[in-house]
């Protein structure tokens, strides 16, 4: 008996002019209409594929155990460059990973606390304070607490009922949140550098930021997926454009 | 001397045999002039002052053992599980894709898209494996979220609550058997070897009580690992060679004389009296494997 079979249905799949021999050109796999000459794969079509190339992941959902994820993912089963990894989804979606990298690749953070105990957070950080979701599945961004009782409120919450802990962080300045495509973003000069940044470390390339800004230094707090509805026309053009110009750089990327 | 911070949570003491493990790891690590403790969600600010971290309670990608697992890994700390161990493991697609790239004998699989969701394919999936299938949320873990289907409502229902958490699932050929292989791996090599037996009248080892949220669970008969098949460690050895050099449990059926992988486990349960009976060592493999 065969056990060891692999299993594929529905293989009659029309697969796009993209796909070439050898991993020289750039296949985009999009849940985005985007108006470019290039082919775009729809992720449901891309999963029951095997085709090879330097994938870019367009997505406006990359969190765990979604299609965003799976895209990326499968890229990197069949051995394909994917933007982004597997990995950095999962790390950017977590807020203390996404710290902790982003500051050992220098972006300025704030100290943090990963926690589910009221006590503990009163006793390392002064009111007010930010606290984001660590559970990958919240879309709400995050709840600033200005006493005990919102505090209690938001731990409970955003930790799911104390399923999951949260990431404190003390709101020294001003919350600012700001979408970023490729590491783009229309904001002054000293937030486009943090979302540049970002992208250059964590590679996702459709998300939004929250930062802090105390006096004239930003930080950087949390990332957080896009609702569909956010990707504005601009935003589509801007991600046209990219992956443009990854296609035209699709040697110099891969080799 | 090394400091070892063991990452648990409350539930990991609420079995007795579960905490009389947790204690023989300290004693393990302390015989060994090691420093042990125990390390809890609000202490994860210390792991810094550590040389080396042992996970024990259940890890997955959406818990807080993946961020202790993760923070350990990027501060250069020994750590079981590792990031990329509890990545694979903790997502069955990822573990089936792996299985099927390199070749690894596993029960036949095939993922299922939310998009991809339909009539046409469910019928498609009974005629290549019969009736019934099973259905596994690639986020299972301790026999939970695996549920067997025979028809299209229970599958519509069953998948439909599965997909509210994930965009894609797995779905299995159905292979009843009266026990599975657990076969310990560290670091490859061979740790202990079990038979998780299923109880009677059920399917797998870990069942629900009908109309109670408690489980009953089959009985665990171990062996000393060098009486156990050489075929079966050799299956549980390739399989854990595609995932990493961790602590795993291998999960084996043996159906007509192959032996056939159901999953990879890191994490894998140590309860004293059950997987160490015959190999007491373990603890102390464990510890030495944390510190070099």
């Amino acid at each position: 008996m065969n056990i060891n079979v692999q299993l594929v249905l529905n293989t009659t799949i029309a697969i796009p002019s993209i796909q070439s021999s050898g991993v020289t050109c750039v296949l985009v796999v999009s849940n985005i209409d985007l108006p470019t000459n290039l082919a775009i794969m729809k992720p449901s079509t891309f999963l029951e594929t095997s085709i090879k190339d330097f994938t870019v992941n367009i997505n406006n959902d990359y969190r765990y155990l979604k299609t965003g994820y799976y895209v990326s993912l499968h890229a990197e089963i069949l051995g394909s460059p994917v933007i982004p990894s597997s990995e950095n989804i999962l790390d950017a979606n977590r807020i203390p990973l996404l710290l902790l990298k982003a500051s050992k690749a220098g972006i300025p953070t704030l100290p943090f606390l990963v926690t589910d105990s009221v006590k503990q957070v009163m006793s390392s950080f002064e009111f007010p304070v930010v606290v984001f979701a660590v559970n990958p599945f919240s879309y709400e961004g995050f709840e600033i607490a200005k006493n005990r009782s919102a505090l209690y409120r938001a731990i409970k919450s955003l930790g799911r009922n104390y399923k999951f802990a949260v990431c404190v962080q003390p709101l020294l300045g001003e919350m600012f949140t700001f979408k970023s495509i490729f590491g783009r973003c229309k904001q002054a000069k000293s937030i486009e550098q943090i979302s540049r940044k970002v992208y250059d470390v964590f590679e996702v390339p459709i998300c939004k930021l929250h930062i802090q800004r105390i006096g004239k230094k930003v930080h950087l707090c949390g990332l957080q997926p896009l609702r569909k509805e956010e990707l504005l026309a601009v935003d589509v053009e801007i991600i046209s454009e990219e992956i443009s110009q990854l296609s035209k750089n699709g040697d110099y990327l891969i080799g | 001397m090394a400091n070892i911070a063991c990452f648990v949570e409350k539930y990991n003491f609420a079995d007795s045999n579960e905490a009389m493990a947790l204690q023989n790891f300290k004693i393990a690590a302390e015989k060994q002039g090691h420093e042990f403790d125990f390390l809890f969600r609000k202490n994860l600010r210390e792991i810094p002052k550590y040389d080396a971290v042992f996970i024990r309670a259940t890890t997955d990608p959406l818990y807080t053992a993946y961020i202790v697992s993760k923070t350990a890994w990027e501060l250069g700390l020994k750590v079981v599980d590792d990031p990329k161990s509890i990545q694979i493991c903790g997502n069955k697609i990822h573990l089936y894709s792996l299985f099927s790239k390199y070749d690894i004998p596993h029960i036949p699989t095939i993922f299922l898209n939310k998009d991809a969701f339909n009539h046409k394919r469910i019928l498609e999936i009974f005629k290549v494996f019969g009736r019934p299938v099973v259905v596994k949320a690639p986020y299972t873990s301790f026999s939970r979220y695996v549920e067997k289907v025979a028809c299209e409502t229970s599958f519509r229902e069953v998948a439909k609550r599965f997909f509210r958490k994930s965009d894609a699932l797995t779905v299995q050929k159905f292979m009843p058997t009266a026990f599975d292989w657990r076969v310990g791996v560290l670091n490859d090599e061979v740790l202990y070897v079990c038979k998780y037996m299923v109880p009677k009248g059920r399917w797998k080892h870990g069942a629900k009580r009908r109309g109670k949220p408690s489980f009953i669970w089959g009985r665990t008969i171990t062996l000393k690992r060098e009486n156990a098949p050489t075929e079966l460690k050799e299956t549980a050895l390739k399989a854990c060679g595609v995932i990493g050099h961790g602590l795993y449990g291998v999960d084996i059926k043996e159906v007509d004389g192959n032996y056939v992988v159901v999953e990879v486990n890191d994490n894998p349960s140590i309860y004293a009296r059950y997987e160490d009976l015959r190999n007491e060592d373990l603890y102390g493999k464990i510890i030495e494997y944390l510190v070099n």
